[in-house]
């Protein structure tokens, strides 16, 4: 726990650190609230996916846009480091490699547990605002979806944190991670198909999230095979390990 | 005497370029030990690996005669190449964060700052800092938790000539702690003054190594002037022990072998009745000696 103790002591004071979860924080608010008054066919949406106990795959499905926010922080934090050359002192003073990586991921943990429970205020507002029952069997009846973003939000701030270590600049590193997660990876899906893609890293993350209505829309169209959460959550967290793995042979066979 | 740091056949290479060279040196508890070598003689990478940020590409050392570990770099303060901090982080709130990783007392920090005469600076943003405030605090911060051995990469760099003056004082008063002081550096005149111990590099390779006074004494010259000049050159030729003599303007200078100092010609020159009216002891300088060593191994 001292490496958390550690990371706090950067963090706390780092202007950029609040500001960048300021955004996130206040676009979520801000989507969330917008897309409350939209209406299809007379009827607003609030008034179906943001009621109990559907608000949960809602809220999920539209914070999983905003994991890359929190990899954006991650990559921040750790190519500062680079550029600080605090990495290098660190170590001198005492850090070992595994410490390095084991302390970042500290601070990945705790910033998904704070967007998980600021989701579990959300959730509880938006649901409170738009259900009519409000027992707590409905509220709490896919609550889920909240550990499920809890695992997809660590495991895009897993992959920024490999992303921030490998390419140590923060430009090309928040670039060459969006650019992944956005762009090459759903290129290869293209390619590949959909029983071998399913277990690609950002497919299995997504799937943490599944749309609210994929079945509605998979009906007219040629549905696309995900795995469902509880299946995905497994090589979530495998990829997680794997992205720490990879993480510390950088470290180890770099110098600092 | 305890050997702190054991280096053994270590080598660095960076692909095609040898940095470090089958480098192998030990260094005693108690000493000041200077490397010393021109830019990218190897000096700083040689720190870099025995303090476990660079890979070595062969070789190994010992700290205490232990691998480097938690342990061992709890029982040393490093500062290598630049001061490396959080800049928007205050001078205290950097050493807060340095000692809560070294596991030292949070209340040693005024002390240090006040040491390195930054006390009234302490709730500043690091990244305000001048460079010689910025060397200040990174000395400052290898000195947490009461290290055994400093190891100071060019600790003057950037400084003027009063913060240069302050550091040696500083690493002189240290030293008397009974502290061991490895101190890279590429001033001669720095090493001369606070170092017990060195060893040069080049290109990565160790030229010589030993005590200070071992590598500048080696050869003595000595200036003497005389009434009897001629008497005395007299004298010179048949002195076995001088290796060599000329004339210079007012005086004579006179080149001893090893082992014989400037008492000896005095004793001599008296026994011949010759008074000597100057006797002086011109030292070879570290400089010479350097480019010397250098020179001869190119």
């Amino acid at each position: 726990m001292n490496l958390l103790r550690i990371e706090l002591r950067k963090i706390l004071p780092y202007r950029t650190a609040w500001v960048i979860l300021g955004i996130f924080t206040g676009l979520l608010l801000l989507v969330l609230y917008a897309a409350s008054n939209f209406s299809i066919n007379g009827s607003a949406i609030g008034s179906d996916v943001y009621r109990f106990p559907n608000i949960w795959q809602t809220i999920t499905y539209v914070a999983s846009y905003f994991n890359l926010l929190l990899g954006i922080l991650i990559i921040v934090l750790i190519t500062d480091e680079y550029t600080f050359r605090t990495l290098r002192q660190q170590v001198i003073s005492g850090l070992s490699r595994a410490d390095l990586v084991l302390a970042k991921f500290y601070v990945v943990l705790g910033l998904a547990a704070i967007s998980t429970l600021y989701l579990l205020a959300l959730g509880l507002y938006f649901g409170l605002l738009y259900s009519s029952v409000k027992t707590g069997e409905a509220i709490l009846g896919q609550i889920d979806f909240l550990s499920y973003y809890f695992v997809q939000a660590t495991g895009y701030m897993a992959l920024a944190m490999l992303s921030g270590f490998l390419i140590r600049k923060s430009g090309l590193a928040i670039i060459a991670f969006i650019a992944y997660a956005k762009i090459v990876e759903p290129l290869i899906h293209y390619s590949l198909p959909d029983e071998v893609d399913k277990y690609f890293p950002m497919k299995v993350l997504g799937s943490l999230s599944p749309m609210p209505g994929q079945k509605l829309i998979d009906q007219l169209t040629s549905p696309t095979e995900l795995l469902s959460p509880i299946w995905a959550t497994l090589p979530a967290i495998g990829y997680i390990g794997l992205f720490l793995l990879l993480s510390y042979a950088i470290l180890k066979l770099r110098d600092l | 005497m305890a050997i702190v740091l054991d280096i053994q056949h270590l080598s660095k290479k960076y692909g095609s370029l040898q940095a470090v060279d089958n480098l192998t040196l030990q260094v005693e508890a108690g000493s000041i030990y200077g490397l010393l070598g021109p830019n990218g003689s190897g000096k700083t990478t040689t720190l870099g690996m025995v303090l476990d940020v660079i890979n070595p590409s062969s070789g190994s050392f010992t700290w205490f005669g232990k691998p480097v570990s938690r342990d061992t770099k709890r029982r040393i303060g490093a500062l290598l190449e630049t001061p490396n901090f959080y800049p928007y982080l205050s001078a205290s709130q950097n050493l807060r964060l340095y000692a809560s990783i070294k596991g030292a007392d949070p209340a040693s920090i005024n002390e240090m700052l006040d040491l390195v005469g930054l006390g009234t600076r302490s709730h500043s943003a690091f990244s305000g800092f001048s460079l010689g405030m910025k060397q200040r605090l990174a000395l400052a911060a290898a000195m947490l938790a009461n290290p055994e051995v400093l190891v100071l990469d060019e600790p003057t760099n950037g400084l003027d000539p009063q913060g240069i003056a302050e550091v040696r004082d500083l690493i002189l008063r240290i030293a008397a702690q009974g502290k061991t002081i490895i101190l890279a550096s590429h001033l001669l005149d720095e090493v001369e003054k606070v170092c017990t111990h060195v060893a040069v590099l080049q290109a990565g390779k160790l030229k010589v190594n030993g005590p200070v006074t071992n590598i500048l004494a080696k050869t003595e010259q000595v200036l003497i002037s005389t009434d009897e000049a001629g008497r005395a050159l007299q004298l010179l030729e048949h002195l076995p022990y001088v290796t060599s003599f000329a004339s210079e303007k007012e005086c004579i200078a006179v080149t001893l072998q090893e082992n014989y100092t400037s008492a000896d010609l005095n004793r001599d020159m008296f026994a011949q009745q010759i008074v000597l009216s100057q006797l002086v002891v011109r030292r070879k300088s570290l400089e010479a000696q350097f480019l010397e060593i250098t020179k001869n191994n190119a």
